[in-house]
């Protein structure tokens, strides 16, 4: 027997196909590489002894804890009450607009937190430009903006979408007919909307809500702003300030343990939900509920995130930059952080949608125990704060891939482990979609099963894998803390020079670099929304899903 | 001369019946009448952790330029012996042999794409980004880019689809897909054809006109044919030659006339054509049953001894119905009478309960509510199978 026949003995699928060997040899390369992280963090962590216990107490971590906890809980709890109605309203509701609307209210996804942070301590600190609107009003001084409750304003804006995507995605595939049979037996619409449609969202809502919490988890600059300190922003200050980087990694593994535990949480719901769906086109649009005259105030409510959001703030940014460029103020240096930007944030989504492929298939193709455990692996990055990722894959760097330190590759390799799951989860859905018998025909036209791969599945999966792509583009553009950690010295990309000066206050001369970086996450985000409403229901193309966010 | 601007002649692109027997023949060096085209041997096929095979002792042999048929119950393992053949699964017992050639047994197997096996899915399974023309193409890719262009026309124009060449498969109706799928599968020119239930997607009006053109293509391309179909109209109406699965195997295959009039077993009998099994008792040549003695003939291989407890086949084109006498024993009653022009359809209920079904030409007489007697048309002989 040959080599490759004796390699591939033990991985058959559960329905007898055996998956050519370069594509298993492949993927187990890849779930290795999503491994390293969190392993290398083990390792580094184990070698600080005993002392762990001492580490953790001296850094005071029993408040950070609660303070997390309860910003958490407080960003996902007002999440979910923004998201809900929203989704109902754009999904099954006549309000006016309503497609505008719909595409609009996911958008604030676009904002990375620490630029949406700068914009509201702009307009909503005590003498920020609210006050001065109100000031009319005999208002003085507002609240303070930092702490609890900036930090809270900032991520439900940021991460209310989640819920959203997930929810309204939901409410779609939802049939009609399960609500109209619940009117029929006498359920007014306020009944059946409690006893028929959210327990039916229930997943949707704790899916959504696990993203948010994650994001919550592992947000950066957003809580540094507005000086909240959580477990995240503890890390970075420890690993800036000390020499000792053990305490960091210390702390880190507290953080994937926290993350463990949200995913658990949420597990329950997720279970093995249905992915095919297995009746193509046979469940109705819904049918949209006539306001009347209501209509206009549910057009408000929806417009309000979209108005708090995204209008706000980027009015704010444009105001900064139209008053820097009268005033001959000096403004960050733009060309060259936005074509890093622009190379890095390429660079990670191909290689993370080729990474992703062969995970994908042999998930989808070829099941078996080999493969659920390849694709499992890869969600570690689902879970995986930046820092932690980047942290690790510091000591990883000095330690081990010392050529690989300070180089662009460590830091794309970091991007792949965090973004890993949402090509994944793209081009999972994708294959899903694709026929196994089209495969099936073309083995049986004279085509080996690699040639197959190459010539039928791949072509038919680009959607997802453009999906993919592009979300792994937005989602790297907007990243923080692995940016900072992990790029070059002195390479700068739109995001850490927006940091660097932000972080420092000089927030209006971050305008043009911030306008600029939300213009550009714009297009794959309006890409990626825009996909699900074409009016045809064209089974290769949806929405936005659970997996496809994860961050 | 031939200038470098002009075509290479190419042989006739589908071959005459004659050819594909000749070409059948070139490619696997052994098929002939006896090795067949298509040869399965004892094979049985069981899924990785499961007990029952899907199909066990399964034999067949297809020889060249027959259309052969499949028919048994949805689950009997049909389509799983049909991707047996394709080598898109694989035997645990038993020899899969095509030409000649072994390409499955318990310990090799020949991956689908070496055994030039033409095959069309149920749902057709065309490559959704691919033009028509680049899905007949798709098989073609040995031959030089001439040829294949070449190629291309005459058989989407066998298959009535010319003109469609850059449409895309989203854009044909069902029945189009069906074609452009038989055409794909007839462009390399396999050694066979293979058809998954092909015309389960179609409604009804198209599927017996498409069944009489596909019926027409194969035999015009002269490809041996095995056809899986839960449909006994299908079946009886293409083939050559039916095999009727049950049991995970073969229980009979004959031509459809032979299987519909000498049924071997209660299992067949009622899937080749409607019927109903009514219980009796053999005595001395007849069957003695609640609703009256009939005549016997015996289909079976098993002997039936005097007194044995048998199931007679009441098929409604074999009896005949009259008026009975009031004293009349074993009768039965008209429940209900279909007039379906040329003859009517007469439900009859015994006093068991059982109905059966009974056809006669005469309009005349016998309503609703009359008690009758059931007795074999002409010289029929009523079949028994041993209970």
């Amino acid at each position: 027997m040959t080599f490759s026949g004796v390699l591939s003995m033990g991985w058959k699928s559960t329905d007898g196909k055996r998956p050519p060997t370069l594509l298993v040899v492949s993927a187990a390369v890849v779930a290795f590489a999503s491994l390293i992280p969190v392993g290398y963090l083990l390792i580094r962590s184990l070698g600080a002894g005993s002392d762990w216990i001492d580490i953790i107490w001296r850094a005071n971590t029993a408040a950070v804890f609660g303070r997390t906890f309860l910003l958490i809980a407080l960003v996902t709890v007002i999440s979910v009450a923004v998201a809900v109605p929203v989704a109902w309203l754009t999904v099954k509701s006549n309000i006016p607009l309503r497609r505008v609307l719909s595409v609009a209210s996911v958008l604030p996804l676009v904002m990375p937190s620490f630029v949406m942070a700068t914009t509201v301590i702009e307009m909503y600190s005590p003498r920020g430009v609210l006050q001065g609107w109100l000031s009319g009003l005999g208002v003085t001084r507002l609240p303070d903006i930092y702490g609890l409750g900036g930090a809270t304003l900032v991520l439900v804006l940021m991460t209310y979408p989640y819920v959203l995507l997930t929810v309204r995605g939901a409410l779609r595939r939802m049939d009609p007919a399960l609500e109209e049979a619940a009117r029929a037996m006498g359920y007014g619409p306020i009944h059946t909307f409690r006893a028929v449609t959210l327990p039916l969202l229930r997943p949707a809502i704790a899916g959504g809500s696990l993203l948010v919490a994650l994001y919550t988890l592992s947000d950066f600059g957003g809580v540094a702003l507005l000086r909240y300190q959580t477990f995240t922003s503890t890390i970075m200050i420890q690993y800036q300030s000390s020499i000792d980087r053990t305490l960091a990694a210390v702390l880190s593994l507290v953080l994937v343990v926290i993350a463990v535990l949200l995913l658990l949480g949420e597990g329950f719901t997720r279970g093995s939900g249905a992915y095919h769906r297995s009746t193509v086109g046979a469940v109705r649009s819904p049918r949209r509920i006539d306001l009347g005259s209501w209509r206009w105030l549910g057009a408000a409510g929806v417009g309000l995130p979209v108005l708090i959001g995204l209008v706000i703030p980027v009015g704010v940014l444009v105001h900064w930059l139209v008053r820097g460029l009268l005033n001959d103020q000096q403004l960050l240096p733009l060309l060259i952080p936005a074509l890093n930007s622009l190379y890095v944030s390429l660079l990670a989504a191909v290689v993370t949608v080729l990474a992703a492929l062969p995970i994908a298939i042999l998930a989808v193709r070829f099941r078996s125990g080999l493969s659920r455990f390849f694709e499992r692996s890869i969600y570690i990055g689902f879970g995986l704060p930046g820092v932690v990722v980047a942290l690790s894959l510091v000591f990883f760097g000095i330690n081990v891939a010392r050529p690989l330190y300070q180089s662009i590759w460590l830091l794309i390799f970091a991007y792949g482990v965090l973004f890993l799951p949402a090509s994944v989860g793209a081009l999972r859905s994708s294959l899903l979609q694709v026929n196994p018998r089209v495969e099936e025909a073309a083995q049986s036209l004279g085509r080996s099963q690699w040639r197959v791969i190459f010539s039928v599945t791949i072509p038919l999966v680009m959607p997802g894998a453009l999906a993919g792509g592009a979300m792994v583009f937005l989602l790297t553009m907007k990243e923080l803390p692995a940016t900072l950690i992990l790029s070059p010295i002195g390479y700068r990309t739109l995001s850490s020079s927006i940091w660097s000066a932000a972080s420092e206050a000089f927030f209006a001369k971050t305008a043009a670099a911030a306008l600029l970086l939300v213009v550009v996450a714009g297009i794959p985000t309006a890409y990626l929304t825009l996909r699900g409403h074409g009016d045809r229901a064209d089974v290769s193309e949806k929405p936005l899903e659970l997996k496809e966010v994860s961050r | 001369m031939r200038m470098p601007w002009q075509r290479k002649p190419v042989a006739a692109p589908i071959p005459s019946a004659a050819a594909a027997a000749a070409a059948a023949l070139a490619i696997p060096p052994l098929a002939s009448a006896e090795t067949g085209v298509i040869h399965l041997q004892g094979v049985e096929c069981r899924y990785p952790g499961s007990d029952d095979p899907v199909i066990s002792d399964f034999n067949l042999l297809v020889r060249p330029g027959e259309f052969v048929s499949i028919l048994g119950r949805s689950g009997a393992g049909k389509t799983t012996a049909l991707r047996v053949v394709a080598g898109l699964e694989q035997v645990t017992d038993g020899y899969v042999r095509i030409g000649g050639q072994l390409v499955g047994s318990t310990f090799m197997h020949t991956p689908p794409d070496q055994r030039r096996i033409g095959l069309v899915f149920q749902d057709y399974a065309l490559f959704p980004h691919l033009s028509v023309a680049k899905n007949v193409e798709f098989g073609l890719k040995d031959l030089p880019a001439e040829e294949r262009s070449a190629r291309i026309a005459p058989v989407l124009k066998m298959v009535g689809m010319s003109g469609y060449e850059s449409r895309y498969v989203h854009e044909l109706s069902g029945g189009q897909q069906q074609r452009v799928a038989i055409a794909r599968a007839l462009a390399p020119d396999p050694v066979a054809l293979l058809l998954d239930e092909p015309f389960s997607n179609l409604d009804r009006q198209l599927r017996a006109a498409l069944r009489r053109d596909i019926k027409k293509i194969v035999a015009e391309s002269g490809a041996t044919t095995l056809l899986v179909t839960h449909d006994r109209e299908e079946a009886l109406a293409t083939s050559d030659r039916i095999a009727v699965m049950g049991g995970g195997g073969i229980e009979q295959i004959g031509t459809p006339e032979e299987v519909y009039e000498n049924p071997v077993s209660a299992a067949v009998a009622t899937l080749i054509g409607p019927c109903e099994l009514i219980p009796g008792v053999f005595r001395g040549g007849v069957v003695v049953t609640e609703a009256g003695v009939f005549p016997t003939r015996i289909t079976t291989d098993e002997s039936i001894p005097d007194g044995r407890q048998v199931l007679a086949l009441m098929r409604a084109s074999e009896l005949e119905i009259e008026a009975a006498r009031e004293d009349e024993q074993r009768t039965a009653t008209v429940e209900q009478r279909e007039f379906e022009g040329e003859f009517s359809e007469y439900s009859i209920r015994l006093d068991s309960g059982t109905l059966i079904r009974v056809r006669r030409r005469a309009a005349n007489g016998l309503g609703v509510g009359s008690r009758v007697r059931v007795q074999t048309r002409d010289e029929s002989k009523v079949i028994v199978f041993p209970a």
